[in-house]
This record gives structure tokens, C-alpha cells and sequence, in this order.
């Protein structure tokens, strides 16, 4: 079928792909306390990584600390796991869960 | 130890002679340790390099094993990633002709490479000793074993390597 003027027919597989992403449910990224990391490193780990302020970063931290986990970011599949695993390059015990439906 | 920014992006560490000895043997450990089997290790090092990805028992089973393959996978190639930079660390210094103190220049992500190296170290001592919180709160003397003596001070020096290399970056809440 040809494009009216000033349209553009997208790929069918596109549409499905963006509808399904922003239908889908997401994903959860969590980091664990642990005895050794240091308070600063963990700080300075969520700015390097999650691009966080140094606000955001500390609080996180303290969460992470007190309460013994915290959940760091809600991300699609794909971003969470590359998270995860540059977090726990980082050292940090990280894990990610889908969220409930 | 020292660490300067000479430009923007561009680090300049500097040690003196027994804070090299102790980086040198730090990093003599840390390539045997990525070099190790890692079905060998104790359970608490080996869930360090291998670990769950994923804590909810509701998660779909087959995307968690995808996950989970892929997260073994990336982790056995940060092994080896890391075992070349110990290597290429030992090479440096091997070929430096000024040992005291022994300078060494570093990009910001060389650099970053380095501290978590630095940190993988005191992970493992933890791991493999069972060192808590409290051990490292506790005073060297009343630790009973020599073994835990030595991790808790490598640990504690190294986490002072690490905060002088973050810098002015820290946390001063």
C-alpha cells in the first residue's frame, strides 16, 4: 500500500516491538548489604553506574545499610541485567526481579 | 600512597616502597585468584563469582536461567579481563626504572578497573575468612588467628587505598 503524502508506513515489526516494551512489565534491580564494601565506595559505585546525584547515592547507601537491601533502579529486562552485572563487577551483590503483574 | 589528577580524565598514583610491596603482593594474589577453579572455592567466594541473578522465587524459570547463563558467562570474562590487567600491572612495574616511589599513570577508567581489582581482594579475604562487620570493628589484638589478622589489616589498608583514589569524589555525609 502506498504512503499518503507526508506519511510513512513504519515496519510491522517495530510497532510490535514498542507495543509489547511498553506493555511489558519491568524489571527490578536490588543491591544486598555485605560486611566489607566501604559506605564511600558504595556511593561512589550508584553515581559511576546508575548516574545518581550525590543525594540519591547516599540514601540508597543508607538503605542499603539499615534495611539490609534497596531497590536502585526499575529498568526494562535488557537495562537491568546490564546493571546488574556492571554492579556486581563493581563488587556490589546486586540481583534483579520482575515486577508483579 | 598518593593519587593526583595531572589532567582532566588522567590519574597519577604514586607509592612508596612498602606500599608497593603490598600492592605487589595483593596483585600476585589476586591473579592466582582469577586463575582458580572456581567450582573449588568455598561456597561463599563462589556464590561472589557466580551468585543468583535473581532473589524472587515468582520470576519465570526460563528467563531466569538466560539470565543466569548470561550473568556466569560475563562473569568468567571479567576474570580474565582482570587477570591481564594484574599481568599487565606486574609488567609495569617490572619495566619501571624508579621503584621508590613507584609512580604509575592511569586513565579515570584504568583507574576505576584498578579499585575494583583492589576491592575484588577484600572481598575474597571476607569470603573466604567469614569476616563480618564486627571483625573489622573488633581490636587486631583480640583476633585469635594469625590468618584473620592478616585479612582484616589487608582489608582494612586496601579500603584505604580505595578512599584515596576516590578522592575529593567521596561520600561526606
Amino acid at each position: 500500500m502506498a504512503d499518503l503524502p507526508g506519511t510513512q508506513t513504519l515496519p510491522q515489526i517495530d510497532v510490535e516491538e514498542k507495543l509489547k516494551s511498553a506493555f511489558s512489565r519491568g524489571w527490578s534491580v536490588i543491591v544486598w548489604n555485605d560486611p566489607v564494601n566501604l559506605m564511600d565506595y558504595v556511593v561512589y559505585v550508584f553515581k559511576t553506574v546508575l548516574k545518581m546525584n550525590e543525594k540519591d547515592a547516599s540514601r540508597h547507601m543508607w538503605e542499603v545499610h539499615q534495611k539490609g537491601k534497596s531497590l536502585v533502579a526499575r529498568e526494562t529486562r535488557e537495562k537491568s541485567e546490564l546493571l546488574v552485572h556492571r554492579l556486581r563487577s563493581f563488587g556490589l551483590n546486586a540481583t534483579m526481579e520482575q515486577e508483579p503483574a | 600512597m598518593t593519587s593526583a589528577q595531572i589532567e582532566p580524565g588522567q590519574w597519577r598514583l604514586s607509592f612508596n616502597e612498602a606500599e608497593t610491596g603490598f600492592v605487589l603482593n595483593t596483585l600476585a594474589h589476586l591473579g592466582r585468584h582469577y586463575q582458580d577453579d572456581i567450582a573449588k572455592m568455598p561456597p561463599a567466594l563462589r556464590a561472589y563469582w557466580q551468585g543468583n541473578i535473581s532473589s524472587a522465587p515468582g520470576t519465570p524459570g526460563k528467563e531466569v536461567r538466560e539470565l543466569q547463563a548470561d550473568l556466569t558467562e560475563a562473569r568468567a570474562e571479567l576474570r580474565a579481563e582482570r587477570l591481564a590487567l594484574v599481568e599487565n600491572w606486574l609488567r609495569e612495574y617490572e619495566l619501571s626504572e624508579q621503584r621508590d616511589p613507584w609512580q604509575v599513570e592511569l586513565t579515570t577508567a584504568e583507574r576505576d578497573e584498578f579499585i575494583a581489582m583492589l576491592n575484588d581482594r577484600r572481598m575474597a579475604l571476607a569470603l573466604e575468612l567469614g569476616i563480618t562487620e564486627d571483625d573489622m570493628e573488633t581490636d587486631l589484638g583480640e583476633v585469635r588467628t594469625e590468618a584473620r589478622r592478616n585479612g582484616i589489616l589487608e582489608i582494612d589498608v586496601l579500603g584505604h587505598f580505595i578512599l584515596i583514589m576516590l578522592g575529593p569524589q567521596i561520600y561526606r555525609g
